[in-house]
């Protein structure tokens, strides 16, 4: 006879799958009735929790975070010098090495090959015989004497030369590099951003460097997108990983680049988002180029909110933000318009998926300064036709979807952004 | 960030599992960027605040990078381990705590912070329902979140609780009726 638990599991299951109903599996088992009622119903009712996302700050904060953690608790002897051993010679098992040892090869290899070697090597590239050289000089650099500002700069150089490093592999077709030179574009990422972090900690000006982080990934961005394009399928995940990559540090220094500089947060954030935008354009027909920089225009204008909101946590006035924002939504909705007309059809919902969250955005932002007796910038009138009727059917949809009491924070993303560590 | 949606992901996932249990942290690297969300909104479930989850989260994903090599692929994939983890994390925080009067605080109290997106589908059954999950106890509140709404198979929730899929099925039944009678007695 079967067991009870597994009535119950299977009942359940049969009910899930649409294949019962709860009266049918009554009706099967009349004796285990009363018992098998009430835990059924319950079952049930369980259903997945909320749909509730971190937010985009705090994913890119732990993530760094994280990064630091490991590396820091990694012994220091794990130079990335020593990870491309496997194009000189394979290594059968992993040795440590103290930094001493790790100096003097390096000191002994330019001696054997002369002084002209250091200065050689700096062009090399993944693959290269004289890689491995390059980049343990730049390990070098960073033992040099300086703050941790000093050092966030250096670690931001390499990260452009990775970025250098891969656009020029994607020109001279050597894409089975690609991906070293991504792990260097992490490692350098990370370090600059774990150096702000300690700079910030012991109270030294961040400003101007988180600000040439947030201006350099999105270069960055720019350099990989056209990269994507060109490499062929087998490198193109590669790619899509330096992109992430680039995002997460763009991300992490806007968020603290808002708590210096609000204003200029927003403005560089904005011509972040226009980037996004060109890319969309010059993209048209391609779908899934123009879903992915619709996904990071989107991610970019939810950051948008957080960033006033970073700033009203601080106490600063987000008067001049939420205006400059309004103002640069109107433009991209008219943009956004222009683009739907052009798209091919599977690529219509996308967009105005991205229209339809930038209204709901701009009408709750233009009712806020409006209640502080600013006027912005309406949205611009969309044309009678499928355009309009779908965008506001999607209008409808969302407003349901992020319906909240009054008395709730809105939008998508987390409202408190306490910066803890 | 974007979820990779290739068919290859499973295969994905396991070569970067192979490679951060070699200590690859770019690899865990990219397993934070898969499975963050996820913890962090089944933290979030049990805990019933931002802050306290946030502060998890970060601590799940380091505690499994220094246990890595500890994970094996049995029945269960990556993201069941990253739950136990979580679950673990999850008891611990309560425990800390001292006073299980703050678990029913925490749930009773701010039911609009259960879900700031979603509050007009927070019906009063489900807060009931939440709130008398989380009164369970470890494994029995285990069975029932990662059965039904994380959705993972028996196998995988037995080999993650390191128990027989038969004990499994035993610890979800005594769940539902205690969930019964919290709830029943919830109405009297």
């Amino acid at each position: 006879m079967k067991k009870f638990e597994d009535i119950l599991v299977q009942c359940i299951e049969d009910i899930k799958a649409g294949r019962s109903s709860i009266e049918d599996c009554l009706d099967r088992y009349p004796s285990m009735r009363e018992q098998l009622e009430p835990l059924l119903r319950i079952a049930l009712e369980i259903r997945e929790p909320p749909d509730v996302k971190p937010s985009s700050s705090f994913k890119v904060k732990a993530r760094v975070w994280l990064m630091d953690q490991i590396h820091e608790r990694q012994p220091v002897t794990k130079w990335p010098w020593f990870r491309y051993n496997s194009q000189v010679k394979s290594i059968p098992y992993r040795r440590r090495f103290s930094m001493a040892s790790i100096i003097l090869v390096i000191v002994l290899a330019l001696s054997a090959l002369g002084g002209g070697a250091a200065y050689a090597a700096q062009d090399s590239l993944p693959g290269d015989a004289l890689y491995p050289v390059k980049l343990g000089t730049e390990q070098m650099r960073m033992m040099l004497p300086g703050d941790d500002v000093v050092k966030a700069e250096r670690a931001l150089s390499f990260a452009e030369r990775r970025v250098g490093e891969i656009e020029a592999m994607a020109e001279k077709e050597r894409p089975q590099y690609l991906s070293l030179a991504v792990e260097g574009y992490d490692d350098a990422l990370n370090m600059t951003l774990a150096r702000i972090e300690r700079a910030g900690d012991k109270g030294l000006a961040t400003g101007n460097i988180t600000a040439r982080v947030a201006e350099a990934t999105t270069k960055h961005l720019s350099v990989l997108d056209t990269v994507y394009d060109m490499v062929p399928p087998e490198a193109k995940e590669a790619v899509a990983h330096a992109r992430n990559l680039s995002e997460t540090g763009y991300f992490h220094a806007m968020a603290a680049l808002a708590k210096n500089n609000t204003v200029r947060a927003a403005e560089m954030n904005l011509a972040a988002m226009e980037g996004r935008l060109n890319r969309v354009r010059a993209r048209v027909g391609d779908v899934e180029a123009v879903e992915i920089a619709l996904q990071q225009f989107e991610a970019m204008a939810e950051f948008s909110e957080e960033i006033s909101q970073i700033a009203q946590a601080i106490g600063l006035n987000i008067t001049k933000v939420e205006e400059l924002v309004a103002e640069a939504t109107s433009i991209h909705l008219e943009v956004l318009a222009d683009v739907w007309e052009r798209m091919p059809e599977q690529a219509k919902p996308a967009i105005e998926r991205t229209m339809a969250n930038l209204q709901i955005r701009h009408q709750r932002r233009v009712q806020a300064l409006e209640q502080r007796g600013i006027k912005a910038p309406t949205a611009p009138d969309i044309q009678p036709g499928q355009l309009r009727e779908r965008l506001e059917k999607r209008i409808r949809e969302q407003q349901m979807e992020w319906s909240v009491p009054d008395d709730v924070p809105q939008g998508q993303g987390q409202t408190c952004l306490a910066y803890r560590r | 960030m974007y979820q990779n949606n290739s068919e290859g992901q499973a295969l994905d996932e396991a070569m970067l599992v192979q490679k951060a249990i070699g200590d690859d942290a770019n690899a865990f690297g990219r397993l934070y960027d898969m499975h963050v969300d996820r913890v962090y909104r089944h933290i979030y479930y049990r805990v019933g605040n931002e802050a306290d989850a946030e502060d998890l989260t970060q601590q799940v994903f380091l505690n499994a990078w220094q246990a890595i090599g500890r994970y094996k692929k049995m029945a269960s994939p990556f993201i069941a381990w990253l739950m136990t983890i979580s679950h673990n994390l999850v008891v611990d925080f309560y425990r800390a705590k001292k006073d299980k009067a703050y678990l029913e605080a925490e749930a009773l109290a701010d039911d609009s912070s259960l879900s700031p997106e979603r509050a007009t589908e927070a019906s009063f059954e489900q807060q009931s329902l939440r709130r008398a999950i989380l009164q369970l106890g470890g494994d029995e509140q285990q069975v029932v979140i990662l059965r039904f709404m994380e959705g993972f198979e028996f196998a995988e929730i037995a080999s993650v609780l390191k128990k027989k899929e038969g004990n499994v099925r035993v610890i979800l039944h005594r769940a539902l009726v205690k969930l019964r009678n919290i709830l029943e007695k919830e109405r009297k």
